[in-house]
């Protein structure tokens, strides 16, 4: 059997490409902004899934003790704490050891510390880790009731908001999302279709030459993937230059927010475009070609 | 050869364009079909490309039976046929050379093979030396030979030629004649559409008249006449 040359469908899909440029670059637009607001809401959901893990991991309860409490009433209530079922470890800091720990992790305002020295607007509080997640409700229900507890602080509840918050907005972002993957989709059909008409002549000749339809259509299949190639790179390298700005500025000025590196996404990142931009021009041009498939 | 066995062509409208036609076209014959504008050439030929399917009847074209012959074998068929249009149909955009190169590319064959036969394809049809030129740059003759030549590229078994004098001016039409007489004595099987009554006389070969939808005649020699008895 006679093979048919790749370089031929290639250069063909260059062609085809070159000729329709304004309505090419259309769709090369769409797409890659369509993957990039895919990249973006996969990298925040990601980050959110990270940071969710980060306040899950710590099974931490924090008891704020009342700002009247003697140090009798602390001592009293560490030995009420440790006394309660399902307690791993309690360890007590002091609101002048609470202010020690909050100047040094922000350094470079000092300043700002020395002006409520004086003052210590923190409370005392208890750092509680717990054994078993699943009595952690009781835990934080027996710890409220104790005398001279102001306020019981679980970042269980922390995580669970967050988690509905995500949920809510993967909602939105995932119809959004579809509706721009399908307008990415309409966009190649056209552009495809347009370079199909214009060589709808040809293609009638091709056909009486004894043309098969693997011929005729894998220039335009070809055109289409190129598409999403192009697309794909395009979108990857704005995605890695808008993220790493992102991590920078968050790794910067908020600290309290972790942010994953570049390094642990971008192989992800490229293998997503790639598939998604290869399949979105793989669908276009086959929608456009359905009907030049008849014999 | 090609054979209709009771072939009839029945459109969905209702449209009866040809109705138990019966012929029998051996290989190496020159053939002309005649016929008025809707007398069902058209249909036949389409009927030939496999275009169209047959409504009822067997048709046979070689070794195929083109009332069963699946899709994906259509393409393959048609390398046994070279087609010739009236409108030329050459692609625009590529020279003489590449016109020709491309009916063969389309087929895979390797670049060694299309370089090799193209210049020879070309000599035949006298067009050697207008090889870089654009379909545009030739007069109609010239071009219904560069659709000749392209018919040819792929070595078939049959020529079709629909109309091939229609487009050309009078001392062309007889070169383009003699140019398919010549690859019909190469043992190659020619069937030509025409309107064209004196090139039918003239070459006396086999005419096959077509009128609503039915062979009316077979004979060799002129074109039927109206006024002869059916």
């Amino acid at each position: 059997m006679r093979r048919y040359n790749i370089f031929y469908f290639i250069s063909q899909a260059v062609k085809g490409l070159w000729r329709n440029g304004l309505m090419s670059l259309a769709a090369i637009t769409v797409l890659l902004s369509c993957l990039v607001l895919m990249g973006s809401f996969s990298l925040l959901v990601y980050n959110v899934n990270v940071n969710i893990e980060d306040v899950a991991k710590l099974n931490e309860i924090v008891v704020i003790v009342d700002y009247e409490a003697t140090d009798e009433d602390v001592e009293v209530l560490s030995q009420k704490i440790k006394a309660l079922d399902n307690i791993a470890e309690v360890v007590y800091i002091s609101k002048e050891e609470g202010l020690e720990s909050e100047r040094s992790r922000y350094e470079e305002y000092s300043y700002l510390f020395e002006e409520i020295a004086e003052e210590n607007p923190l409370p005392d509080v208890f750092k509680i880790t717990y054994e078993d997640n699943s009595r952690v409700a009781n835990l934080v229900y027996a710890l409220g009731k104790l005398d001279d507890v102001n306020k019981v602080k679980n970042r269980t509840d922390i995580a669970n908001d967050i988690e509905s918050i995500k949920s809510g907005v993967s909602f939105i972002f995932v119809w959004f999302l579809a509706i721009l993957f399908v307008i990415s989709i309409f966009i190649i059909i056209n552009t495809i279709k347009i370079g199909v008409e214009s060589r709808s002549k040809e293609i009638s000749a091709m056909r009486y030459i004894g043309a098969t339809n693997f011929f005729m259509t894998t220039p335009f299949i070809i055109e289409g993937i190129i598409i999403g190639i192009i697309s794909a790179g395009v979108g990857y390298i704005l995605q890695c230059t808008l993220y790493d700005a992102i991590f920078r500025a968050m790794s910067g000025e908020y600290k309290m927010i972790a942010v994953a590196p570049l390094a642990d996404v971008q192989t992800y990142l490229l293998l997503g475009f790639l598939v998604i931009g290869v399949i979105a021009g793989m669908i276009g041009s086959g929608i456009s070609l359905r009907r030049y498939m008849k014999v | 050869m090609i054979e209709f066995n009771d072939v009839s062509k029945i459109f969905p409208n209702g449209t009866v364009a040809l109705e138990n036609v019966n012929l029998k076209i051996e290989d190496g014959e020159f053939v002309f079909i005649v016929g008025a504008s809707g007398a069902g050439k058209s249909t036949l030929m389409r009927l030939l490309l496999r275009e169209e399917k047959v409504s009822s009847g067997v048709l046979r074209v070689g070794d195929y039976d083109l009332t069963k012959i699946p899709n994906y074998k259509i393409p393959y068929y048609r390398r046994q046929l070279g087609m010739v249009f009236q409108d030329f149909r050459l692609f625009d955009k590529k020279t003489v050379y590449e016109n020709v190169a491309f009916a063969m590319r389309v087929i895979g064959e390797p670049t060694s093979v299309i370089k090799r036969r193209v210049p020879t394809i070309l000599s035949i049809v006298g067009l050697m030396d207008k090889y870089k030129n654009f379909p545009s740059e030739l007069s109609g003759g010239e071009q219904q030979r560069v659709a000749l030549a392209r018919a040819l590229a792929n070595n078939p078994r049959i020529i079709i030629a629909d109309e091939p004098t229609a487009n050309i001016d009078p001392k062309m039409k007889m070169e383009i004649m003699n140019l398919l007489m010549k690859i019909n004595s190469k043992g190659k099987t020619v069937i030509v559409v025409t309107h064209e009554q004196n090139i039918v006389d003239y070459f006396q070969k086999r005419v096959i008249t077509i009128r609503d939808g039915h062979v009316v005649d077979d004979r060799i020699g002129g074109m039927f006449e109206e006024n002869e008895t059916v």
